[in-house]
């Protein structure tokens, strides 16, 4: 675009030749009022409210929608302008309700805003105004349809961005409502950012009801870390107490949106369920104590059964990837000193001989620019919703994206999907890889001799081959796949190959921490799966739910609860089981009550303080993990603040953990395998106490999915319940293979 | 000499006497204008900034709407409220305290309230008996409106024809 000059209330302004004229302003710090303009979304023009005036054009024009030229001249302030601006805000507030001192948005208002610097005082309006009923669109925002001024930002939001029109206008003229479509309400995982675009109050945080008024809060930046993005969100907080997460700006995260996990996951810190008082298990009693006594207690329990007597090799150390980089980091280097080696945070995983080792080398920004996706076993919009909104971007903008999963999930853009059940995968991506290297005159290796590449291989591979900018996206599902290792190696090869970049999405939260700091055993040590069948005398446990956390969640609580097996646990929430093994409960700061780092997807290390001071008598466990170390006469820590541990670690090299194993296609297996994924809303501690969330339609899902085949094997019928999870029959999933997607407790007691 | 002389005559005269007395004759006639406080009290202005009360509407619903915008004008930082919404879906107070120690009484509280709900009484005679007496919570400032609801809204038509 050519570069122009115009003028802006008799100032040079540079710009672009057909740039609009709000972007021109608001970059020039010229303030114009509106409402339906939204930087993120398309130009409506409906709100009438940015009119300016332009010299040589008769009437006011909307700056929103007003492309310029070279030596316009446009007055933002001038007599036509301002008379114009008025008549608009007077018309806008014909049928707004004023109800102001009710409204959850007042204080934070546009409209309030605009009305006091360009409304005039009086209302010349006598006549009735319009009432619009209020309709249940979930347990997460609340509407108030009155005071909807019809900008349509949430229909846009709902089209453009969350990719489901949930949201849209019925009626013309004074009978024009904005409502949901559908009865069930709002389903998408992006719905709260609504509430943010809302300018006004129709559509407010249904958690954060009437409870407080915007300037009684203080506002603090920190992320949210229930995925790989970590999202920067601003955490507001009233006496000590998270009251409402909002979306904080960062074109290289998360824009300017976040997912409904991070915005309401707060409501979990409340939870009746938090762990508050240090406890330690007297003959079976559970007794609350000082700090003190309990870290006593902890450090004594150790020393009789592994310190004492040199068998720290018995002492295993298992942590939750949700916790904070410098706790994970404390937490190796306090084991590594007294010389344990077991430890590991890959809890969910079957078989980690069959580690999937898969680097994420394309940013967040990057990913928009592709032109070919291949998703293999991810439901993206629910699992990474952020990444997924970028892959949707990419796929707006023409490219082609193909998913390769277990069930045709619903997805919010257009792609081909194909069925596989897990135990086909390695062989269609060998197919795949068979036909690149042929491509390429590249001797096949022996591995692939055998493989006669199949027609979804031949599709997959076409696409591959024909993109400029490919990228593969390894996700969740693949976790516990019998060739995982293969299928990951596989996939690095034909990226090689291909020219693709790749992503791991196989991992969670601050996993990507976790590797950083090498929380996983080295070659002596023991990793989770062999800890749970050695003889081992004691374990350190970081913010761990046995239930949820573990594949083999039953060995787990077994070798957990033995009777000669001491167990301390750092936990933020306490419940039954936890209690039934722990001999110690330390109760630990959850998120946003610590601070510490997070490492994202674009490898960044996005550091946060804490917000507010954890409830009664919890502490960060970093705090924990260094006292321990003290009272253990460990040397080197010193620490006085998070921001320490984050120096000693951050210039260190990230681990490496890419051992090569060979691909081996051989092992085939025909019994019908399960794929157990937890509710995107259940897949954390914190998000499980979260009570909105848990209510919400996404929460709800519980179901295990499979096609009338698999069922008819299983002889199984609609109504029945598989693994404890109530059956689904529906055609999308895979023939002989069942996608659990569940908010119980892992339950995969029959699945080796 | 001659000023001596007139001071003299004036003095044998007592005409500062007589003139004081005539005053004292002229009060002891006229009517009084001293008040028996407490038994009897001054008028008050309907202005008047005396103890705060909460009002209700006529069929008993409490006025408050937990907008807080008396408690974000308070200069004094006297008023503190929590809300919460209640089981038919209203938006109301759960906590309502003016603490009269930090109050400096400007009436901006009732200024701000766009419900009339809080409101400055003409009461101004008022103790407490305890160290926490000075805050007013949300069960004494409704007492206080209910019983004094006459007077208030008297006090409130009077003064309406100026705003």
């Amino acid at each position: 675009m050519a570069d122009i000059k115009i003028e802006i209330d008799g100032q040079i302004v540079n710009a672009k030749a057909g740039e609009t004229l709000i972007a021109i302003t608001d970059r020039e710090g010229i303030s114009v009022p509106r409402f339906c303009y939204h930087k993120k979304l398309s130009t409506s023009a409906s709100c009438r409210m940015c009119l300016v005036d332009i010299e040589g054009v008769p009437k006011p024009q909307t700056s929103c929608s007003t492309p310029v030229s070279d030596g316009m001249k446009i007055h933002t302030q001038n007599e036509k302008a301002k008379a114009s601006q008025k008549a608009v805000m007077e018309f806008l507030l014909i049928n707004h309700p004023l109800d102001c001192p009710i409204c959850d948005q007042g204080g934070e208002c546009e409209l309030q805003d605009v009305a006091v610097e360009y409304g005039s005082d009086v209302s010349r309006f006598s006549e009735g105004k319009r009432v619009v009923a209020a309709s249940d669109i979930g347990p997460l925002i609340q509407t108030d349809m009155t005071r909807c001024i019809h900008c349509t930002r949430c229909v846009r939001f709902g089209s453009e961005i969350a990719g489901m029109m949930e949201m849209g206008g019925t009626g013309r003229g004074e009978d024009l409502k904005i409502e949901p479509f559908l009865a069930e309400g709002i389903t998408s995982e992006l719905s709260g950012n609504m509430i943010d675009v809302c300018p006004v109050g129709a559509l407010t945080s249904k958690p954060f009801r009437y409870e407080l008024r915007s300037w009684q809060m203080v506002s603090n930046e920190s992320i949210a870390r229930h995925d790989l993005t970590g999202s920067n969100v601003y955490a507001q907080t009233y006496k000590g107490q998270v009251k409402r997460i909002v979306s904080g700006d960062n074109e290289a995260v998360n824009e300017t949106w976040i997912s409904d996990r991070d915005r309401f996951s707060y409501e979990g810190l409340t939870h009746e369920n938090r762990l508050l008082t240090p406890q330690i298990k007297v003959e079976g009693q559970w007794k609350e104590v000082e700090w003190n006594v309990a870290l006593d207690f902890a450090i004594k329990g150790l020393s009789n059964t592994v310190l004492n007597n040199r068998k720290a090799h018995k002492l295993g150390g298992l942590a939750s990837s949700t916790t904070t980089t410098e706790e994970l980091y404390l937490m190796q280097k306090l084991l590594r000193e007294i010389g344990c080696e077991n430890l590991d945070h890959r809890l969910n995983v079957n078989n980690l001989d069959e580690a999937i080792h898969l680097e994420s080398n394309l940013k967040l920004q990057a990913l928009e620019q592709v032109d070919h996706a291949l998703i293999i076993g991810a439901n993206l919009r629910l699992e990474q919703p952020m990444i997924n909104h970028r892959l949707r971007k990419a796929q707006l903008s023409g490219a082609n994206i193909t998913a390769l999963n277990v069930k045709e999930f619903d997805y919010n853009y257009a792609l081909n999907h194909v069925s596989v059940a897990p135990n086909e995968i390695a062989t269609i991506l060998a197919g795949v890889l068979k036909i690149v290297l042929e491509k390429k005159s590249i001797e096949l290796p022996e591995y692939l001799s055998a493989i006669s590449p199949s027609s979804s291989s031949v599709e997959l591979a076409k696409d591959l081959l024909n993109a400029e900018r490919p990228v593969i996206l390894l996700g969740e599902h693949i976790i516990n796949n019998k060739q995982a290792a293969s299928i990951a190696q596989l996939i690095a090869e034909i990226a090689k190959q291909v020219g693709a970049n790749t992503l791991n999405l196989s991992i969670s939260a601050n996993a990507l921490g976790a590797q950083h700091v090498n929380f996983v055993p080295n070659s002596v040590g023991m990793n989770v799966n062999e800890m749970f069948k050695a003889e081992m005398r004691a374990f350190l446990l970081l913010d761990v739910y046995p239930e949820y956390d573990f594949h083999h969640a039953n060995s787990a609580i077994e070798a957990l609860s033995k009777e000669d097996v001491f167990v301390v646990s750092l936990n933020s929430f306490n419940n039954d089981l936890v209690a039934q093994y722990s001999d110690v409960l330390l109760p630990m700061a959850a998120m946003y009550e610590t601070s510490g780092s997070q490492i994202n997807i674009n490898h960044d290390i996005q550091s946060f303080t804490a917000m507010v001071k954890a409830p009664d008598e919890a502490k960060p466990a970093w705090k924990v993990l260094k006292v321990l170390a003290d009272l253990l006469e460990l040397p080197g820590f010193h620490y006085e603040n998070s921001t320490q541990i984050l120096e000693e670690f951050e210039h260190q090299p990230a681990h490496e953990h890419s051992q090569e194993t060979a691909i081996d296609l051989s092992q085939q297996s025909t019994a019908i395998e399960t794929v157990w994924m937890h509710n995107c809303y259940h897949s954390d501690a914190l998000l499980r106490h979260a009570k909105s969330l848990s209510m919400s339609t996404l929460g709800q899902v519980n179901s295990a999915s499979m096609n009338a085949n698999t069922a008819k094997e299983l002889a199984l019928s609609d109504g029945d319940e598989y693994l404890g999870v109530p059956v689904d029959i529906t055609e999308t999933v895979a023939d002989l293979c069942v996608f659990v997607n569940s908010n119980q407790a892992t339950n995969i007691r029959s699945m080796s | 000499m001659i000023n001596k002389l007139k001071k003299l005559a004036k003095s044998l005269s007592l005409s500062e006497l007589r003139s004081g007395m005539k005053i004292t004759a002229k009060e002891f006639v006229n009517t009084k204008i001293t008040v028996q406080y407490p038994e009897e009290k001054t008028p008050i202005s309907p202005r008047f900034r005396g103890l705060h009360a909460l009002r209700r509407y006529p069929n008993g619903e409490e006025r408050c709407i937990a907008c807080k915008l008396c408690e974000a004008v308070c200069p004094a930082n006297a008023i503190t409220i929590e809300s919460e919404m209640r089981d038919d879906g209203s938006r109301r107070t759960t906590q309502y305290d003016i603490d009269l120690f930090k109050c400096i009484f400007c009436g901006f509280c009732e200024e701000a309230c766009p419900v009339d709900a809080i409101v400055e009484t003409q009461i101004f005679d008022y103790t407490f008996e305890s160290r926490d007496g000075s805050i007013m919570t949300k069960d004494r400032l409704l007492k206080v409106g209910d019983d004094n609801e006459k007077s208030i809204s008297k006090a409130k038509s009077e003064d309406s024809k100026y705003r």
